[in-house]
């Protein structure tokens, strides 16, 4: 059926995996990467592109950022953290995140709908406490928190998809 | 009203969320979604007399779409009905389905069916009608594929939705064409005089006639009515006999005020009608399936009601009205019953079932009721109706009431049929028939419960009232007068007129029905040589199965190439467009002088990459020269002062790069890609004459041909949206709507590579033995990404989604 069908003759030998990847036996839990450095590097860097996806997201309104912006960010760095350590950030179904997400969007839009106003017509206010100083909050925020949702739960949909290997599978092999 | 459309909506969230929790008893629930369509008895008794109610809940102001509901002496009459069926239906099925149903699945279907149906008769915008005509058929869709594990189930799921989605857009047509020609979309307000003046009357009476005889199942559209038996019985007495089928027959009683001034609507409905009754009631006669019997005989009932309304005089209208109650009631305390009968012995077929009234006395009274009812003997509802039938028949002329004579008598013998189950009768099988009669009936039959037998009982009393009180039928009957204007008429419903020609006739019935049932087995001889080799299904079936031949073909021409050569098609045909662009408006260059100086080392940066691309000769290098592009463009918009986009652009690069790298191991290897020095310059002119077509193409469009609508955003955006950044106040907040649907796409998106990379995973097992990935939980092992990039080899060329795309 699959096309690429793995040709027998051609002994891809086990040692298809590469070196940094550990156990070629083990199921899950996937074993972790062979590789200290982008280990503990990808640990910092996961921590920092993830507070500046957030950061983007939070500041969309008034500042170049967003939802979408912040979802690619926050894929991005999910795919790094799982490469280097063979974990999941995640720890729920991508899957899940996007009907989670588009309802979130599309009932913010309908509540303002329900109310007697335009559909997804958004409402903003200021509040102002002292810890904060003047605080804008908009239901924008919302919206934009479910197409980020949508967004991060597509990628690493299309990611978990194209690198879903079986630890036994024999990926065509180069020499 | 709006609260009876909307709240079975509401109960159907409420179901779809406790079904798992609740089990069977979520039907106690849902059937609560029906209450508010009970209540609008209340305005019902007013009726006729009272001002028709009329309530407008606001959908889409901007473009002039509400939902207008008018609540006129037909249409709630309608609506109680749909209320009390679906009440009934909802209650049998708790204690008719087995306790494994998905719950959660089945009420939801059912009471959002309630809401479009109560939608559909309650409304008065025609396009809000179309809306609820076709959730009607989605809904059905849905409810007869609920056992989606039986092909046939699947099968008429699928002929259910295709043939009622083809009156559906007859319908979508009909209603622009009203609301063209009468200059509104509502329609009590249609200009009806202009409508009937205007040329667009006969073109909108053929599609409304198109819509109404899908959904009512007449003529040639009957066959996917016995097919869609597949449903749960509640289901089918619910939608397939008592209301969705009978859509079709409000909409001709409604539409039929407007179209009756034109004889085509008379002479094409009448005839319909009359043949679907006759040809329904000669098929019933054929079935051994009980259900399908109840089908057959449902889709001839319908013909007799098409034909009284498309009558289109006032007589016509009431005795049509009347019996549309008379056979709500008996046809779906039928469904009930055998319903019952299949729950308690095990199978539905004929052969198998004989001397049941002993077994199940309650069942045989109400089953006695029903039947006679729709045999039309007195003194039952059916009778009554079935008189007034004739009674108006008797205008039309000779052939209409032999084939009303011959319908009725092969009525007759279709319910003696149906009875004969309750009795002794000669059951003639041949061995192997009865070993499967062995193994299909229960041994213990034993009365059903009264959960089951009191929904169907109730509705077997309504036909027995109708009969013996007259009276009652004839109040309901006239509440729809002023609606269908037959306020003049002065008939009644009685069960004794007199020797009248309808009598003789209705005596003529019986004789030629009493004929048909003591020389039965001849005649089902004669019925068998008769039947012709083909009909309206291989009609189907041939049509469904060309149509899939063609397409498949059609994509294996088109859409079975290879990746780059499907790419050079769609170059090709961007670069063309570009040409042509030019070729309509040669002065495109004038918006050039605007274009900063900064862009230009970014512009060098961008063709270098994509010289890089066409000059690498490996795939890896490909991908990152492409993604200097990309980066490029990020830098070009930086240039530009959009840093949104910018931004947006590096993360989507990122993405792609990310992605694309994963997705190496579906590419036919690295090292090299062979390509030909003719190949070369082919991909380069194709390259070159896409970009330059597609830049020509944007300056072409550059005129402005209205001021540009750009500082309105940016003055509104902080007052209007409380952003002080424009672009994302227009993506969250003015052109939310768009962003919300980008979102959707992204997400299909995402849903269709995932299923494909499943369908066409390299050496992917199809069984489950080697330990397929569970559903949701998808292992990213480390070394996928780097295993990819390396790797190599296979000289098969085919990518996997081509084969994915050929195998669906």
């Amino acid at each position: 059926m699959s096309p690429k069908k793995k040709k027998a003759p051609r002994a891809a030998p086990a040692g298809t995996v590469a070196p940094a990847q550990g156990t070629p036996a083990a199921p899950t839990p996937a074993p972790l990467s062979g590789d200290p450095i982008l280990r503990t590097v990808s640990r910092a860097a996961f921590a920092l592109v993830m507070i500046f996806a957030l950061l983007l997201l939070w500041r969309g309104h008034n500042a170049p950022g967003g939802g979408f912006i912040a979802g690619l960010m926050t894929a991005c760095a999910l795919i790094l953290h799982r490469i280097a350590t063979g974990e999941s950030a995640l720890r729920v179904d991508p899957a899940r995140l996007i009907p989670w997400g588009a309802a979130l969007s599309f009932v913010t839009g309908l509540v303002p709908y329900v109310l007697g106003r335009p559909f997804l017509k958004s409402d903003y206010g200021y509040l102002t406490t002292a810890l904060t100083g003047e605080f804008e909050w908009a239901t924008a925020m919302l919206f934009d928190i479910g197409v980020f949702g949508v967004v991060v739960g597509s990628t690493m949909l299309i990611a978990a998809a194209l690198t879903d290997v079986r630890p036994t599978e024999r990926v065509e092999g180069d020499e | 009203m709006t609260l009876a459309v909307l709240f079975p909506f509401v109960m159907a969230a409420v179901c779809a969320l406790l079904g798992s929790r609740l089990g069977r008893f979520t039907g106690y629930v849902a059937a609560a979604g029906f209450l508010p369509a009970l209540a609008l008895a209340l305005p019902l008794a007013a009726q006729p007399g009272a001002v028709p109610l009329s309530e407008t809940a606001r959908w889409v102001p901007d473009l002039g779409l509400n939902l207008v509901f008018r609540g006129d002496g037909f249409s709630l009459l309608f609506a109680v009905l749909i209320g009390v069926i679906g009440t009934l239906a909802t209650l049998y099925s708790v204690a008719y389905l087995s306790p494994r149903e998905k719950f959660s699945r089945f009420y939801p279907y059912l009471l959002a069916f309630g809401g479009s149906m109560l939608g559909l008769v309650l409304s008065d915008n025609l396009v809000a009608l179309f809306g609820f005509w076709e959730m009607t058929s989605v809904t059905s869709f849905l409810l007869i594929g609920l056992w989606h594990t039986r092909s046939a189930a699947r099968d008429g799921a699928v002929k259910a939705f295709l043939i009622s989605a083809l009156g559906g857009l007859g319908l979508l047509a009909a209603a622009a064409l009203l609301s063209i020609a009468g200059g509104s979309t509502n329609l009590s307000q249609l200009d009806v005089s202009a409508v009937r003046e205007s040329p667009l009357f006969v073109p909108a009476l053929l599609c409304t006639l198109l819509a109404a005889l899908t959904k009512s199942a007449q003529l040639p559209f009957h066959i996917w009515l016995p097919t869609a038996m597949e449903a749960p019985t509640p289901i089918s007495a619910f939608l397939h006999s008592a209301t969705m089928v009978k859509a079709g027959v409000v909409l001709v009683a409604k539409f039929g005020l407007i179209f009756a001034a034109s004889p085509l609507w008379s002479g094409l409905l009448v005839p319909l009608g009359l043949l679907t009754m006759a040809w329904g009631s000669w098929l019933a006669l054929r079935q051994t399936d009980l259900k399908a019997l109840l089908a057959y005989s449902t889709v001839s009932q319908l013909g007799l009601l098409m034909s009284l309304y498309g009558l289109a005089d006032e007589g016509g209208r009431f005795a049509a009205t009347a019996h549309l109650l008379n056979h709500a009631a008996f046809k779906a305390a039928l469904f009930f019953v055998v319903g019952i009968i299949d729950h308690e012995t095990g199978t539905r077929e004929i052969p198998y079932l004989q001397n049941l009234r002993r077994k199940l006395p309650v069942t045989f009274v109400i089953a006695l009721v029903a039947s006679l009812s729709m045999a039309g003997i007195p003194p039952l509802g059916g009778f009554v109706s079935k008189e007034l039938f004739y009674e108006n028949m008797l205008h039309a002329g000779p052939a209409f009431i032999a084939v009303a004579v011959i319908g009725s008598a092969l009525t007759f013998a279709y319910c003696a049929r149906l009875m004969s189950i309750f009795f002794a009768h000669r059951l003639g099988l041949t061995p192997t028939q009865r070993e499967l009669r062995h193994e299909a009936v229960k041994d213990d039959v034993h009365e059903a419960p009264p959960s089951l037998t009191l929904p169907a009982g109730l509705l077997a009393g309504a036909a027995l009232l109708f009969g013996l009180w007259p009276h009652v039928a004839e109040v309901l009957t006239r509440k729809a007068q002023t609606a269908l204007g037959f306020g003049g008429l002065d008939t009644h419903l009685s069960l004794w007129h007199g020797v009248t020609p309808a009598l003789l006739l209705t005596g003529l019935t019986w004789l030629l029905g009493g004929l048909l049932v003591w020389q039965a087995r001849p005649f089902a001889e004669l019925q068998s040589r008769l039947a012709p080799r083909w009909n309206a299904n291989t009609v189907y079936y041939s049509l469904i199965q060309g149509l899939n031949t063609l397409s498949s073909r059609l994509i294996a021409r088109t859409q079975g190439l290879a990746l780059p050569d499907q790419m050079r098609i769609s170059l090709l045909a961007a670069g063309l467009m570009g040409g042509y662009a030019v070729w309509r408006s040669p002065q495109v260059f004038h918006g050039i002088g605007s274009v900063p100086l900064g862009i230009v080392p970014v512009a060098v940066l961008l063709v270098g990459g994509a010289v890089g691309v066409l000059r690498s000769n490996n795939r890896l290098t490909a991908v990152i020269v492409t993604g200097l592009t990309g980066f490029g463009s990020a830098a070009a918009f930086l240039a530009l002062r959009a840093p949104d986009l910018a931004l947006t652009q590096l993360l989507v690069e990122a993405v792609t790069v990310i992605l694309f790298l994963l997705a190496f191991r579906y590419l036919p290897g690295v090292r090299d890609l062979p390509r030909t020095r003719g190949r070369l310059l082919l991909d380069g002119g194709l390259a070159l004459a896409a970009g330059v077509g597609v830049t020509l193409l944007v300056l072409s469009s550059l005129r402005f041909l209205a001021p540009p609508i750009s500082p309105w955003y940016l003055v509104n955006s902080y007052a209007g949206g409380g952003g002080k950044n424009a672009v994302n106040v227009l993506l969250v907040d003015f052109r939310g709507f768009d962003t919300l649907g980008e979102a959707l796409v992204v997400a299909m998106v995402a849903l269709a590579v995932s299923s494909l990379v499943r369908l066409g995973k390299p050496g992917r097992p199809r069984t489950p033995a080697h330990g397929v990935t569970p559903e949701g939980a998808p292992i990213l092992t480390p070394k996928a990404p780097t295993v990819s990039a390396r790797s190599d080899a296979s000289s098969e060329p085919a990518p996997p989604v081509k084969e994915a795309s050929h195998e669906s």
